[in-house]
């Protein structure tokens, strides 16, 4: 279980987060909406320390550390029972499909190099990246780099996998191939919350939905109550301005 | 020897008048060396042929030896040449009579050219072919499309690199102590050894170059600022 | 001026003039050495901003780029014995080889500490947040992800500064060090052939900015076969990727070295 407990945060006098609680059960997939600017970003990154905030209790498990007086230890003990999946992949440049998923395992889980190169080949071939194992991410497409950074978020067995928008910067006809495999270890019962523009994978694909609007959770529900039925009339409004049928770019 | 610090400020006003003398060979050697690397430049980017291996002989050459060797030679080998010319053709003219400092002009406008010629090429580069192939695709032509579009562009990305040759430029002319020409290093060395006050001289030499570096790069940056407006910002 | 051209002199000089080429490289050796620890003390306070040292280092870099090599070799070898008098330290005695290594240390290290710190900054930070996300430790970052891929971005700039080193040390035989251009200078005084002199002093140092040119690109290929190979599909966007090494480049002055082409 994720429980965040009145997280805030600022930059100087630009309030970013108010006092934000949210509660994640284990093996749910909650996806968190919201126009830009609206802090959804901020709170996930906050999940993790890559933000700091400048108040709030975050518990991973039974993890709790308190945001404001939180050591380096602690913040590193939350970092390792989370992973993330970033909007630009953000792979390490230096180094192959391969190499990039048993960084993890070898350098922070300490596993031996031979079992951790047998689980990143399994977990490879589970995002149909079976042929690319020693490819650069250079040398490859976002669609692919972005299943290789899902595959180095699984390789943790973290509590839980942070998703940063996670398809924003492809190509569209990249979009669905990510998708799927998303969708595929949602349905393992695995733990993730996912910042995303993608409304029809919202719908399909998870338990809770949260819309957020300037820095505060505007409402919160099941997927088919929160776009059918929303009770907000800033969500209605959002909705009304993304609606999937008329989601399309120039 | 005690450190004497009102000198310094004795040999500051002193080799003030060498100034002059530093100033006038760094702008010879850059406005020449960037005569000479734009023809480099060019024989190298359209691949003219004789001109531009010779262009890249030249620039190999002379990037890959120090500056002094360069001015060793012509300082010995360019009389040897012009005097034997000179007779060859019956001109009556003695390489003795060249003035010392121009042995400097040209050897550090030959050096300052390749460096140019690079800082010039790889600017042209820099410039997206797309640039070049939209100005021809509303008529223009090719000197038009170079001087109007791929030339301002080119300045602006290679302002850096010019402002930084300029400034080694400026450093490489402490060189012409060499060839008896009396810069601010020469005029250093000869206050110091006439009142046996090394230290206290070279550092007001030092304190000179120092401000003059920082000028030109006070300088580079007001023009860089006016030349990179079409630059500014955008998406990263 | 001297005796009349003859090229047989080029090679007869060659063999003396190597026979000095040892301190050229310890030279070059010895500074590379002070350059880089200088250079990363230098930029550490920089990088980390840490208050006061952070303006010290500034004055520091701005001081050994804004003056000529020539003037610092001076301002070394005749200040520094006057300074550590002041504190009892006697270095009157000390070799010409001491002050010579110490002063282009510390020039390099001006540059190496650049170098250093656009390297660092040019490494993406997406990457370190990757890193930190999967529960690296500050140290394990810096050391498996970002060291890495600043040193590719670093080895053709710093390849440059080496280079230019070498070059410089051309300028260590008026301080009487008989290295490389001061024997060539001792041969054409003897034998009055002073360009072939010259000719076969440029040869070397020619023949030696190429090898080391030509080792550290292999170095860079090395470091860098992340990168995708050239095909013409990515050609637009590596020129821009280039456009951006070469910035790095610029503010190190590039123009102090290399035989490349």
């Amino acid at each position: 279980m994720i429980q965040l407990t009145d997280i805030s945060k600022s930059y100087g006098k630009n309030v970013v987060l108010k006092s934000i609680d949210l509660t994640v059960n284990k093996g749910e997939v909650v996806v968190i909406l919201g126009p830009s600017g609206s802090g959804k970003t901020t709170l996930l990154r906050c999940v993790n320390y890559l933000e700091k905030p400048n108040g709030g209790e975050i518990a991973i498990g039974d993890y709790r550390v308190q945001c404001k007086r939180a050591t380096k230890k602690e913040i590193h003990e939350l970092r390792q029972r989370s992973a993330m999946v970033f909007q630009q992949y953000n792979l390490f440049k230096h180094k192959t499909a391969i190499e990039n998923v048993m960084e993890g395992l070898v350098v922070v889980k300490k596993m031996p190099k031979a079992e951790a190169r047998l689980k990143s080949i399994a977990l490879l071939e589970k995002v149909g990246l079976a042929d690319k194992l020693d490819a650069y991410p250079s040398q490859l497409s976002g669609g692919q780099q972005q299943r290789v950074g899902i595959a180095r978020a699984l390789a943790l067995e973290p509590e839980v996998i942070l998703f940063d928008e996670p398809t924003s910067a492809l190509d569209p006809e990249l979009v669905g191939e990510v998708l799927a495999v998303i969708r595929k270890i949602a349905k393992e019962g695995i733990t993730m919350i996912v910042v995303t523009h993608e409304m029809g994978f919202a719908r399909d694909v998870a338990n809770h939905v949260v819309f957020m609007d300037e820095g505060v959770i505007v409402e919160q529900g099941p997927p088919s109550e929160l776009f059918h039925n929303p009770r907000e009339e800033r969500t209605k409004q959002f909705l009304k301005r993304i609606t999937p049928e008329l989601n399309y770019s120039i | 020897m005690k450190i004497d610090p009102s000198f310094i400020w004795a040999a500051f006003v002193n080799l003030m008048s060498a100034i002059p003398t530093t100033l006038l060979i760094t702008a010879v050697s850059v406005t020449a060396g960037f005569m000479i690397g734009l023809i480099a430049a060019f024989a190298r980017i359209y691949k003219v042929p004789v001109l531009s291996q010779i262009a890249t002989a030249y620039v190999t050459f002379i990037r890959g030896t120090p500056m002094l060797t360069h001015l060793l030679l012509i300082y010995f080998g360019l009389p040897v040449l012009v005097d034997a010319l000179s007779a060859q053709m019956g001109w009556g003219f003695k390489s003795s009579s060249i003035p010392m400092i121009w042995f400097a002009f040209i050897s550090f406008s030959i050096t300052a050219g390749a460096y140019m010629s690079e800082v010039i090429r790889s600017g042209l580069l820099a410039v997206n072919r797309g640039q070049l192939e939209a100005a021809y695709s509303i008529g223009m032509t090719t000197w038009q499309a170079l001087r109007r579009i791929v030339f301002p562009q080119a300045l602006a990305v290679s302002l850096p690199n010019l402002s930084n040759s300029v400034i080694g430029m400026l450093h490489g002319s402490t060189l012409a102590f060499t060839v008896s020409v009396v810069d601010i290093n020469a005029q250093a060395q000869i206050v110091a050894s006439t009142n046996w006050k090394f230290f206290e001289s070279y550092l007001a030499a030092a304190a000179i170059f120092w401000g003059l570096t920082l000028l030109i790069e006070r300088l580079t940056a007001i023009i860089e600022r006016r030349i990179n407006l079409y630059n500014r910002g955008g998406v990263a | 001026m001297g005796a009349p051209f003859d090229y047989s002199y080029v090679f007869s000089f060659l063999p003396k003039l190597l026979s000095t080429l040892g301190v050229t490289m310890l030279i070059v050796a010895g500074s590379l050495l002070v350059g880089i620890v200088a250079g990363f003390l230098v930029a550490l306070p920089r990088l980390y901003r840490i208050p006061v040292l952070n303006a010290f280092s500034m004055v520091y870099i701005s001081f050994f780029r804004g003056t000529p090599i020539l003037i610092q070799l001076f301002l070394f070898y005749y200040g520094l014995p006057e300074i550590l008098k002041l504190v009892h330290i006697d270095l009157s005695r000390a070799p010409v080889m001491v002050f010579v290594i110490l002063t282009y240390g510390l020039h390099t290290g001006a540059f190496m500490s650049e170098m250093i710190r656009a390297s660092v900054t040019a490494v993406d930070r997406g990457q370190v947040e990757a890193a930190y996300a999967m529960g690296m430790k500050g140290h394990q970052a810096f050391l498996r992800i970002v060291l890495p891929q600043a040193l590719a971005i670093a080895v053709p700039v710093f390849s440059n500064m080496v280079i230019a080193l070498l070059k410089d040390t051309s300028l260590a035989f008026t301080l009487g060090l008989m290295e490389m251009t001061g024997k060539a200078q001792t041969l054409g005084n003897i034998t009055q052939h002073f360009i072939e002199a010259y000719l076969a002093l440029a040869f070397i140092y020619l023949v030696i900015s190429f090898t080391l040119e030509k080792l550290l690109l292999r170095a860079e290929r090395r470091l860098m076969r992340h990168e995708v190979p050239e095909s013409a599909a990515r050609k637009r966007f590596r020129v821009q990727e280039k456009l951006s090494y070469r910035r790095i480049i610029a503010g190190i002055r590039p123009e102090k070295g290399g035989a490349e082409l």
